[in-house]
């Protein structure tokens, strides 16, 4: 399992310039509020259509969750793009006992009310349009480590090019109430699926003028 | 309704143009699904409109898959922001005017030469890339019943996506029609619906 660098100066850099990529690449960035319990860790539960999903919750992060940001990633992809061990980002390995390492390790994080754990469910990049997000269990093993330590929020993010030449993304954000620990990954599924839904519904209905 | 003779060589050198600024915007240009063309048709292109890029690259899968030359029906203000274009094929329509019927009338008569193709945005605004439904003007009515020659009805449905890549793909979905004047407007709508929600599914399992 890969862990998170720590070096402070190029964690500076590696922040300086996603923010940059990410004003830069996107004509306008657009999110709700989400209400953030300062005695609670977050556990970050997102959907996965691109790379820039991690670099844009990254982002969101410092605008308005502002924990200490960690993403769970494929073991492939921290050891091809290694800079976004700058980010947070540690490794995870599905077909690998070294899962649980990285459940254990994630599952630390929520202890600490500081850190904010983003994680992709779905274990590999789907389309855009796609109605049924399906997720993997791993994040049911997670649930049930850090039981009632953090706080859960779902993200469903969209990206749209309206009527500009770069495109616009959207992130829409919801305080999840629910206690999930000792429940099936259906429920968990379902009600991200709600959310999901709801807010590709919201994603259709803009009025694009 | 504002319409030049289309210049071919400006008309070339702008889809040429236009393919070296989409080769570095984009990371793929695909075309996931392409019917058969008839010979010794037009085509009518109808695309999902939903934004920026729709036109520029509806005028890519003319000139490099559909291989006809091509024209472009725009709203006014845009071709009068953008004149420039009226030189490449582009022609105006006004919505809210009595003129919307000449500018029908004069796309209809394009497409009485097979050599030409005609890009229609059936939705006729700027609608969501995520919607399933699309909502086809009654002016596509008009416009086919006017064409005389044989054309070939193809509907467009773009997709946008990242996947691995910092850049995003378009995805091209085309799906065949039938031939003007031998179905009715409620066939077509049904038809492009269809296609639509099947391009939607298709994507699901596009390579990346």
């Amino acid at each position: 399992m890969l862990y998170p660098k720590t070096n402070p100066l190029i964690r500076w850099i590696f922040k300086t310039y996603v923010k940059r990529l990410v004003g830069a690449h996107f004509h306008r960035f657009l999110y709700n509020n989400a209400t953030v319990d300062e005695g609670k860790s977050v556990l970050l539960v997102a959907n996965h259509f691109s790379f820039w999903d991690g670099l844009i919750l990254f982002c969101l992060n410092d605008k308005l969750l502002k924990k200490k940001f960690h993403v769970m990633i494929l073991h492939e992809t921290a050891q091809k793009t290694g800079m976004l061990r700058y980010g947070g980002a540690f490794s995870v390995d599905k077909n690998s006992r070294d899962m649980v390492q990285s459940l254990d390790y994630a599952a630390e994080l929520l202890n600490n009310p500081g850190n904010l754990v983003l994680m992709f469910p779905q274990g590999r990049l789907f389309s855009n349009f796609v109605s049924e997000v399906k997720f993997e269990k791993g994040v049911m093993k997670l649930i049930e480590k850090a039981q009632g330590k953090f706080q859960l929020i779902f993200a469903a993010t969209f990206v749209q090019y309206f009527k500009h030449k770069k495109p616009s993304v959207t992130v829409y954000l919801k305080n999840e109430t629910g206690n999930y620990a000792g429940k099936g990954i259906d429920e968990l599924q379902n009600s991200y699926q709600q959310h999901y839904q709801a807010s590709k519904l919201l994603q259709t209905e803009i009025d694009i003028k | 309704m504002i319409s030049h003779p289309r210049r071919k060589i400006l008309a070339n050198l702008f889809a040429k143009y236009m393919y070296y600024r989409m080769r570095k915007t984009f990371n793929k240009l695909v075309v996931v699904s392409k019917p058969e063309i008839k010979p010794g048709h037009s085509i009518l292109l109808l695309c999902n409109h939903f934004g920026w890029w729709d036109g520029l690259w509806a005028n890519y899968l003319a000139y490099w898959h559909l291989h006809r030359h091509s024209y472009i029906m725009m709203q006014e203000d845009h071709l009068q922001a953008r004149m420039w274009l009226s030189h490449c094929g582009a022609f105006s329509i006004n919505r809210s005017s009595r003129e919307m019927i000449t500018s029908l009338q004069h796309g209809a008569g394009l497409l009485n030469d097979p050599e030409n193709l005609v890009i229609v945005f059936p939705q006729g605004e700027l609608i969501s890339n995520h919607t399933t439904e699309i909502k086809v003007e009654k002016g596509i009515e008009r416009l086919i019943k006017n064409i005389k020659g044989p054309c070939q009805i193809i509907y467009s449905c773009a997709l946008v996506e990242y996947f691995e890549s910092l850049k995003p793909s378009a995805y091209f979905h085309l799906f065949d029609c039938g031939v003007a004047g031998e179905l009715s407007f409620n066939e077509l709508d049904k038809k492009i619906n269809a296609f639509h929600k099947q391009a939607l599914a298709d994507e699901l399992n596009v390579e990346h």
